[in-house]
């Protein structure tokens, strides 16, 4: 039995029995390292290093002001801003939905928070226009994952530090795919709710009402502001940028909108703890797997793999997004990353795709991945909020998964739709 | 009902070592950055002021990185322990569903067994390294600090893991307390109260 057999089994048969993925992927390199006798120290010196990073603060950084934010007030009135927006056209609602989702993405890192944030708001007010609750429940999951390809972006994080690649860059690359998946969501929105016959909120979409909600959320609107133009002049580092949105936060919802309350504030301090432990305690033990994985040289032989079946690059690509689609199904979506980022990024390189392209393939095909069953943890929230099932979700949603499938792969096979950005930022700000 | 209060805190130690190493961090880092900013300001007066350029400026506080990442590894592995003891830490769990609910029962009970021997193997090898450490000593760059304090971390955490796993084994089965999903709470209403689930209760 070789070591790569050893690792894989133990990998397998753990996550099998229902053991923490952590543990499978640790124990799993553990047994890969006994197995090739190899000291067992090196473990405890990559439990350090995993985590001994600046730029991995980012992480608890962008949890805990998510969290704040929604105690603050701030989420309540980026969705006002939406509703008045798009609520007059058909399918108003829910197009507002996607729009607070896309608004609420660029202030928040994180998928399943932006689903809660926007959804506890937005699928009530859905299901009381007469939407059905597994449609509103299917729309908020889908476009919950935005709240990941828009920058700021906590799966980001974890693939720049996976990656070694400038995590500032991702969050521009971000920029353009994150509209593109809301633009294929409103369009695919627009066409159901003809369908469904969903009008609009009976509003009359008016210029006066827009500005209105936007003067009240005002401070809410320039949170982005702060944080991305705080990270695209290099004026901030994304981590310090995300320390600085926390201390904004608590200034915008203590003394403007006077909302925090501190029962608020210490829930979301004690959240963050155990979101960030158990995240980040993941990182340690894949990293461990990935370097074993890349000891015995398993990103080559995939690689290898790949070549001998077919060596178009479109055609590896289309391979690829199908497998990572299939990994969302079943696996957290940051372990995922750190798991595949190993192990997939090599062989891309190899193949002569650009890092940060990857990476935001990558995070778009875990995008999907949140609102895709068995384990969708936007789903988890909407169905939660929507008091429907996961199958009436499911079933809803698939239309919006086919759509952000296809958004994903034109991502894929045109590069400049990631690379453009970033290169142009990067010319004026040098 | 005296050890109750005594309890009830041994029970979320970890949760507040975490959320007070949270703060220091977060307020560390913030110090950092304004301090960066005074600083940047007032070396771009002292061009202007030659009273200033008497006193030369760090870019910040030099120790200021290195302290919030120590306090940062810290707060991960405290937090992984305290995640523990929520059982939080992410399974895959759906292909328990098509079986007997007896079957997931027992194969996540030999997972948290193995789980457990994972964590006693961490703990000897860390104390190694630990004692390596005081033997052949290595400096942190800023703070001038023995680094083995730092890895002692490890021990401490995976130890306090194994006693949290036990820990929520024995509410299961044997206190047959429901353990509740952590990650259904955050689709609650935030004002609601959520029940806390103590040793005691």
């Amino acid at each position: 039995m070789s070591v790569t057999a050893v690792i894989f089994l133990t990998f397998v048969g753990l996550l099998v029995i229902g053991s923490p993925i952590t543990l499978s992927l640790g124990a799993a390199a553990m047994g890969g390292m006994i197995f090739s006798g190899k000291p067992l120290e090196g473990l405890v010196e990559i439990a350090y290093t995993s985590v001994n990073s600046f730029p991995i603060m980012a992480l608890p950084a962008f949890i805990l002001s998510g969290a704040l934010m929604e105690s603050a007030g701030i989420s309540r009135r980026l969705v006002a801003v939406a509703e008045a927006m798009a609520g007059p056209f058909t399918g108003g609602m829910a197009a507002s939905t996607v729009l607070s989702c896309l608004f609420f993405g660029a202030i928040s890192g994180s998928g399943p928070a932006t689903t809660a944030a926007v959804g506890m708001l937005m699928i009530p007010a859905m299901v009381r226009h007469g939407y059905d609750k597994g449609y509103a429940g299917a729309i908020t999951s889908s476009s919950g994952g935005l709240g990941v390809v828009i920058p700021p972006s906590i799966p980001m994080v974890i693939y720049g530090v996976a990656a070694s690649q400038s995590i500032a860059d991702l969050f521009i690359a971000g920029f353009i795919p994150g509209v593109m998946l809301a633009v294929g969501l409103l369009g695919m929105n627009y066409i159901r709710s003809k369908q469904k016959k969903y009008k609009g909120d009976g509003k009359e979409l008016s210029v006066k009402t827009v500005m209105e909600t936007m003067k009240d959320g005002f401070w809410a609107l320039l949170t982005p502001v702060i944080i991305l133009g705080g990270i695209y002049t290099g004026f901030f580092t994304p981590t310090e940028a995300a320390i600085v949105s926390i201390f904004y936060t608590l200034f915008v919802g203590i003394f403007i909108y006077k909302e925090l309350e501190l029962k608020g504030a210490m829930k979301a301090l004690e959240s963050t703890t155990w979101i960030t432990g158990r995240v980040l305690i993941i990182m340690f033990t894949a990293l461990a797997f990935g370097q074993l994985l890349t000891i015995n040289k398993i990103p080559d032989l995939i690689a290898q793999g790949l070549l001998n079946l077919t060596d178009n690059l479109y055609m590896i690509w289309a391979l690829i997004i199908f497998f990572l689609l299939f990994m969302g199904m079943f696996m957290e979506t940051l372990a995922t990353i750190m798991l595949v980022t190993p192990v997939l990024l090599p062989v891309m390189i190899s193949l002569g795709v650009d890092p940060i392209h990857f990476g935001v393939v990558l995070v778009c095909c875990c995008e999907i991945g949140f609102a895709t069953p068995p384990l969708g943890e936007n789903m988890f929230i909407a169905s939660g909020v929507a008091n429907a099932t996961l199958e009436e979700i499911s079933v809803n949603a698939l239309p919006f998964v086919f759509v952000s499938i296809l958004v994903v792969f034109l991502i894929a096979y045109i590069p400049s739709l990631t690379l453009w950005l970033p290169e142009l930022l990067n010319n004026l700000f040098q | 009902m005296r050890p109750k209060p005594i309890l009830k805190f041994l029970d979320n130690i970890e949760s507040y070592i975490c959320q007070i190493l949270l703060v220091f961090f977060v307020c560390l880092l913030f110090l950092q950055i304004v301090l960066r900013i005074v600083f940047t300001a007032i070396d771009s007066l002292s061009h202007y002021i030659s009273f200033l350029e008497l006193y030369p400026l760090p870019a910040s506080l030099p120790w200021g990185e290195e302290l919030s990442r120590f306090a940062f590894v810290w707060f991960v592995f405290f937090g992984a322990t305290y995640a523990a003891r929520l059982a939080a830490h992410n399974r895959v769990t759906f292909q328990f569903k098509i079986f007997p609910k007896i079957v997931g029962d027992i194969s996540t009970f030999i997972a948290d067994i193995v789980w457990i021997i994972f964590n006693c193997i961490m703990v000897y090898y860390s104390i190694n390294v630990i004692k390596e450490g005081f033997e052949f000593r290595e400096y942190s760059p800023t703070l001038d600090w023995i680094m083995a304090y730092v890895f002692m971390i490890f021990p401490i955490a995976f130890s306090l893991m194994n006693i949290r796993i036990i820990q929520v084994n024995v509410m299961k089965y044997i206190l047959k307390i429901e353990i509740e999903d952590v990650d259904k709470v955050d689709t609650s209403n935030p004002d609601d109260e959520t029940p806390e689930s103590g040793v005691t209760s």
